[in-house]
């Protein structure tokens, strides 16, 4: 995005590597555009540190805060010096009049944000687990086209962690899916990826629990 | 450039699944979205008003459309590529302005829709103990930096909530780590880390910082506000006493006030409270923003400040009594 920023210069905050620039659970009003810097958004579940994004200059976080002010849904780490324009809902106005290349961008993260979500949402009103697991794959395969579209077999360097996350179930039971799975040899898994023998026979099968779902 | 079309009645603009870059505004006639909902399975058919937008959010996040819209009597609308709607609203911001609500509502609405199946199991926190939880965990993990500010915060939202001693506790334990040469995460200018590097001025250095300090306030009672502010912003740039830093973050946020540029003072307060949320002064500064915040126009804000300071002070503390009047004035100007 190249726009001339330097009018905003009042609203520039720094931070310092290691900084918390907002914390999961905190009341959120401002939201952040970055000038320098990295910026790691993660979660804490249970014992781990869960990164989400890394996000790099010119991106923006904690984009909610524009309408209300929610709890933060995760937080947010400076990983270098960063350097932040810090809005809210008083300033946005200014803002929007002053740079509406910046507001046109907010529109298009919240186009994406709100597919994402239905898509997570999609996973999680499957009743069976196993169609819930294999729709997570799924998900992932759209999120990272291959050259090769004809091609079945597909890599995720995805954890069995982070796919229960999105399948909605514990660790315990997702690994009990994907073992079951490992036994038809429809996935392998291995320490730092899983693979899928043949994505088309997971979308038939999701597909096929989705009907069924429909008709009861 | 935009083209305009014509569409008869049962006729369809865009199938759901079809993938196209086109934003449709309807001129005259009658459009229905139809979809199901993904909740409840539901068909539902949104009915487009004349005047209105159709097609934004599947066009600009470049997915499949996922709707069908249906032409339901004869209708003309005007068609736009994704580069010409953004020239469009870049002009006229008050569109973008009115999609962002839009937008970010369906979005906390969808975010609602999935806490509310995950939760069913475990996750469902209140926001008071996530916190305290996080704080726990960096403490455990021995980012003590971070598990500082997860407490602060703590402190700042619950200071009488039911874990707010044992955050405390932890507050110290954290420091005194952070101070015994533990992994001191850089920490510029945090004055109750105990960074070496600025705790231990000379003392010659630090009575000169006290006096340019006193120096300062004695011209902030003069009602001399710039040249004090200059003065308080010197001492804070030097950064030679950690205490006087602090205390100088708090005065200018009063010059400030009393130069009647409230937006910064706002701005001020609220960075000083973020970097310091034991400030000593603390809750003074939330009366100020309040005050602030009523000169901004903004009395629904200034109420909250104040109610925020009576709930951290006792009945019997000048504070509470300041924030009493102030809460008073203000529903006596309404």
């Amino acid at each position: 995005m190249n726009v001339d920023l330097s009018m905003f210069e009042r609203f520039a905050v720094n931070f310092q590597p290691g900084d918390i620039i907002f914390c999961e659970y905190e009341p959120g009003d401002n939201f952040y555009l970055i000038q320098s810097g990295r910026v790691q958004i993660v979660k804490i579940l249970g014992d781990i540190e869960k990164n989400i994004d890394i996000l790099q200059p010119g991106e923006i976080f904690g984009e909610m805060a524009i309408l209300e002010e929610a709890p933060r849904s995760a937080t947010a780490v400076a990983i270098d010096k960063v350097k932040a324009l810090e809005f809210n809902r008083e300033n946005f106005e200014v803002l929007m009049k002053g740079n509406p290349q910046i507001a046109l961008k907010l529109l298009k993260l919240f186009t994406k944000r709100i597919y994402d979500q239905k898509r997570r949402f999609m996973i999680l009103t499957l009743s069976n687990i196993e169609a819930r697991v294999a729709d997570v794959f799924l998900m992932l395969a759209e999120n990272q086209p291959t050259e090769d579209p004809d091609q079945d077999q597909r890599t995720f360097s995805t954890s069995v962690e982070d796919i229960a996350h999105w399948a909605g179930m514990s660790y315990a039971e997702c690994k009990k899916v994907l073992n079951h799975f490992a036994g038809q040899r429809r996935v392998e898994i291995y320490e730092d990826r899983i693979i899928v023998k043949n994505i088309n026979d997971f979308q038939r099968f999701v597909t096929s629990q989705r009907n069924k779902q429909k008709v009861e | 450039m935009p083209k305009a079309a014509r569409y008869h009645a049962n006729s369809v603009v865009y199938f759901k699944g079809d993938t196209n870059d086109r934003v449709y505004i309807l001129k005259s006639g009658k459009v229905s979205l139809n979809y199901n909902d993904i909740e409840t399975g539901q068909e539902i058919h949104d009915i487009i008003n004349t005047g209105e937008f159709f097609g934004v959010k599947s066009a600009l996040g470049r997915y499949p459309r996922e709707e069908t819209a249906v032409v339901l009597s004869d209708a003309s609308m005007v068609m736009f590529t994704v580069p010409e709607f953004e020239q469009l609203v870049l002009q006229n911001t008050r569109i973008i302005m009115k999609m962002l609500k839009v937008f970010s509502n369906q979005l906390r609405r969808m975010h609602k829709q999935v806490r509310n199946l995950i939760s069913e199991g475990k996750d469902g926190l209140e926001p008071e103990e996530g916190l305290f939880r996080i704080g726990q965990y960096y403490l455990k993990a021995e980012k003590y930096h971070q598990s500082l500010y997860a407490f602060r915060r703590y402190i700042t939202y619950y200071p009488s909530g039911k874990y707010s001693a044992e955050a405390t506790r932890h507050i110290e334990e954290a420091e005194k780590a952070l101070q015994g040469g533990g992994t001191p995460a850089s920490s510029a200018g945090n004055f109750s880390t105990g960074d070496a590097k600025h705790s231990t001025p000379a003392n010659e250095e630090l009575s000169d910082t006290a006096k340019s300090y006193y120096n300062a306030v004695s011209l902030y009672s003069q009602d001399n506000f710039q040249a004090a502010l200059d003065e308080f912003k010197k001492i804070v740039q030097a950064n030679n006493s950690e205490e006087y830093v602090a205390k100088s973050h708090f005065e200018i946020g009063r010059c400030y006030l009393g130069l009647e540029q409230y937006d910064k003072c706002v701005q001020h307060y609220t960075q000083m409270i973020k970097r310091y949320p034991r400030h000593p002064d603390l809750r003074d500064a939330l009366l100020y923003v309040g005050n602030c915040h009523e000169k901004l126009g903004n009395p629904g804000k200034a109420n909250g400040f104040y109610n925020k300071v009576l709930s951290m002070s006792s009945e019997n503390e000048v504070i509470y009594r300041k924030a009493k009047r102030a809460l008073r004035e203000l529903e006596g100007a309404k």
